[in-house]
């Protein structure tokens, strides 16, 4: 009996248990203050926001120390998508925006507030568009040298794409264009090279597909992206755009680019080949 | 009196003898870890009853126990019918093993988010157990898969979250799809062993196998199997009729035609189930439709297997997933081949064709993930090195006969025909997918192309009228769950922006969600245009 009793306490499961038993009464007899101080941090919170647990997120700025601004767009963003989402939980989210924004419009928690704000508006709030559009601009206007300023730009060209209802497709691409000084910035490379990828695609959708396209794909292509499916895609279609236009020199020298480069896993290399042979033997 | 006593003694006594049986196999199963707290525990779940692969995974643990005496690698084998509810619990109950493998449609982003470990960070460590090989030594564990394990398109590899943006699993396969034979019968119906190399020779075998079964009195079918069985087949051959289609129907000139710009340009009617090509490719299921065995749309996977192994049926398609146990269960010589596709000068079905479609986008298959709560990750991350490393990659595909995954790992003789096709041409307009949730107004008149009294018409005129009504109905679904998605990216980028505080931001993973919700969210809202532009018919 000793040895079977000494072998349970070499048990890890058991010390652990014991342990945290033991750990649990401490803090008991301690009262909560201990507890209190060593609760969750506001980077706990953002933490689990960026990996999807928004209710984890959300309890934990609930519980984090503190009464900052920072903390308080922590529980908006994290009550965006608390589970269920409802129309309610969606308005007072809108409302806890409006009052930061409102309490201090120049720091960087402000810009983040305007651009959730705009994002609100855009894709939890039914027609019209008016009220989105308006909140984007207002991100942009309010520091277009921001990171998120250009986010928004990202987002407004999208909208004017395909979304306002009184622009002809000329129209649509010319307003996605114009806002190319912030959308394409260097500050975030990514998302200028999916702005660029956009007008291109918007371009092709509506079936326009002329000078203005490869240009959008070339510096789609220079900018580059860690995606390699998306290099890749880039350019292909920067092969078969020149093609279409008719400039077979240099059509031929994107299929080259594209099938030195091309990734092992894609089914395209035959076919483009011969495309580009297609192309050489014309131009014999 | 006395025989409900008698009774009641026996019930107790069974009751006894069952509980004091699962106690002596429950303590067998912990025993070692009781006695030895030193010994650490691995347990690794998965679905594959293959025959094959549990003895490889058990032949690669004997080698790992071997090296490491206190370490106890337990496998745990869950038929797939109960995995997703067995999943959960397990998860959910704080317990789960410490590897389990992963499907894309299993294992949600908040699940991997929640009970995962990201593996990127691994992946590009060296994998010490491809020291003693010079081409592999200096590599990242990810640069010693064959295709150095490229993320692939949403959905399609199970390895890697397109959400997430993290690597999730380590695989250790690939999966391809062949038409399986029964080499006896084919060498009795043609007088020769050959597989067929044309859609025209294939038809002819199937008539040679119905003329030997009616000749022969032998009454087997030439092709088994249930709707999974035969849409393998129809897949290929839509994929191969329609490419010349298919590049003429993709808008955004990348030579690959989505799913997406399918629906648009059906609403659009850039092309329509009467397209010339759509056509013939519905033609070609009428071709050899008629050699289906009776009531094949009824049936189950697990019965044309069956049909099969049982010898009623000659031909059966299926994944090369049931190699193993095909090779292992049949009683009779077995062959396999690609179903063939058609020359560009074939007065019915080239003239939409390019060639033979490539497989080299065939990703990675059977990935392992780490569960966070897991007692010993470093030690369960070392046994899915060990399980990937070329050596036990060698011995995996050797037993199990599945394709290797492991750059320079011969690819065991029987295994040889399911070698994806790279050499190929791009895919074309595969009508089968077009209503997603509601595939099932393809399945229902599948029949319509069966039997003697086959035709390919009478099945476009009902699947257009479901395709009619139920596309737009699909586009719109698919738009609610990408809003979802959207939203909840708002949130996560606001997380991983605070996560950067202060830092520049260019090129970080708070970059990169951005530019992928801009893709994303422009799909989203291209779908919506159309269906405003283009209402349904």
């Amino acid at each position: 009996m000793p040895f079977l009793t000494a072998h349970i306490l070499r048990l890890p499961s058991f010390r652990a248990a014991v342990c945290r038993r033991l750990g649990m009464a401490l803090c008991l007899l301690g009262g909560l203050a201990p507890v209190r101080a060593a609760g969750p941090s506001e980077a706990e919170g953002w933490q689990l926001l960026s990996g999807y647990l928004f209710r984890d997120a959300y309890d934990t700025f609930t519980l984090a120390p503190g009464d900052s601004r920072t903390r308080a767009l922590g529980l908006a963003a994290s009550r965006l998508n608390h589970p269920p989402v409802t129309a309610s939980k969606v308005a007072e989210v809108e409302a806890q925006l409006r009052a930061l924004i409102a309490a201090d419009g120049t720091d960087d928690t402000a810009m983040y507030a305007r651009l959730l704000l705009a994002r609100v508006l855009h894709l939890h709030h039914p027609a019209p568009l008016a009220g989105a559009e308006a909140a984007y601009r207002e991100v942009i206007k309010a520091n277009p040298a921001h990171p998120v300023a250009q986010i928004a730009a990202g987002k407004l060209a999208l909208l004017l794409l395909y979304q306002r209802p009184d622009l002809t497709v000329p129209q649509r691409l010319a307003a996605a264009a114009e806002l190319e000084a912030v959308a394409g910035a260097d500050l975030l490379p990514e998302a200028a090279c999916a702005y660029y990828r956009a007008l291109a695609g918007g371009a092709l959708f509506y079936e326009v597909c002329d000078d203005r396209v490869l240009g959008w794909l070339r510096r789609a292509d220079a900018i580059g992206t860690h995606d390699v499916q998306l290099v890749s895609n880039v350019r292909i279609q920067l092969a078969e755009v020149a093609r279409a236009l008719g400039r077979r020199e240099e059509a031929i020298a994107y299929y080259r680019h594209f099938l030195a480069t091309i990734l092992p896993t894609d089914n395209r290399f035959l076919t483009a080949r011969e495309r580009m042979e297609a192309l050489e033997t014309a131009a014999r | 009196m006395k025989r409900p006593k008698l009774l009641t003694l026996l019930a107790i006594a069974l009751l006894t003898g069952t509980f004091l049986y699962s106690a002596v196999r429950l303590f067998r199963a912990r025993t070692a870890a009781l006695v030895d707290p030193e010994v650490e525990v691995i347990r690794l779940a998965h679905w594959q009853l293959e025959p094959g692969v549990r003895e490889a995974i058990d032949a690669i643990i004997a080698d790992y126990q071997q090296l490491h005496p206190k370490v106890r690698v337990e496998q745990m084998d869950i038929p797939g019918r109960a995995w997703k509810q067995w999943l959960r619990t397990q998860l959910v109950g704080g317990n789960p093993p410490d590897l389990i493998e992963l499907a894309a449609y299993e294992n949600p982003d908040d699940m991997l988010a929640r009970y995962f470990t990201p593996l990127t960070g691994y992946l590009e460590e060296k994998n010490p157990y491809n020291v003693g090989e010079p081409d592999l030594r200096d590599g990242s564990w990810r640069q010693s898969y064959a295709a150095e394990l490229v993320p692939a398109p949403d959905g399609l590899g199970h390895y890697y979250s397109a959400n997430l943006l993290e690597y999730y699993g380590a695989p250790s396969t690939l999966v391809t799809v062949r038409v399986f034979y029964n080499r006896n019968l084919i060498k009795a119906a043609l007088g020769e062993d050959r597989p067929p190399r044309t859609f025209d020779e294939f038809v002819d075998l199937c008539e040679a196998l119905q003329h030997y079964a009616q000749t022969s009195g032998n009454p087997i079918k030439p092709l088994g199997g249930s709707v999974f069985n035969i849409t393998k087949i129809t897949d290929a051959l839509f994929s191969t009729v329609t490419q010349r289609l298919a590049i003429d129907t993709d808008f955004s000139r990348n030579l690959e035609l989505s799913v997406h710009e399918i629906h648009v340009q059906y609403l659009r009617q850039r092309w329509s189930l009467r397209s010339p090509a759509i056509r013939a490719s519905l033609q070609t299921v009428e071709a050899f439709g008629r050699y289906l065995s009776p009531g094949w749309v009824q049936l189950g996977r697990e019965d044309g297997m069956l049909q099969f192994l049982q010898g009623r049926a000659a031909m059966l398609a299926t994944g090369t997933w049931d190699a193993g146990g095909i090779l292992m269960q049949a009683d009779f010589p077995i062959g396999a081949f690609k179903m063939p596709s058609f020359r560009r000068d074939d007065p019915r079905f080239g003239p939409s064709t390019l060639g033979e479609p490539s497989e080299a986008a065939t990703f990675a298959a059977m990935p392992f993930g780490l569960t966070r709560a897991s007692r010993h990750p470093e030690r369960a991350i070392d046994f899915l090195r060990f399980l990937t490393s070329r050596k036990s990659n060698t011995k995996f595909v050797a037993i199990s006969k599945w394709l290797p995954v492991i750059k320079g790992v011969p690819v065991p003789p029987e295994a040889v025909p399911f070698q994806p096709v790279v050499k190929g041409y791009i895919g074309g307009l595969n009508v089968r997918v077009l209503l997603g949730a509601s595939s099932d107004a393809f399945l229902q008149n599948l029949h319509l192309l069966s039997g003697t009294a086959a035709n390919a018409d009478a099945f476009i005129d009902r699947y257009e009228s479901a395709c009619n009504e139920k596309m737009p109905v699909e586009m719109a679904r698919i738009t609610r769950v990408n809003l979802t998605t959207l939203r909840q990216r708002d949130s996560v980028l606001a997380g991983l922006y605070h996560q950067h505080a202060g830092d520049a931001l260019a090129r970080t993973k708070f970059d990169r969600l951005v530019a992928s919700q801009l893709d994303s969210e422009a799909q989203r809202l291209q779908t919506l245009r159309t269906l405003e532009d283009h209402p349904p018919r």
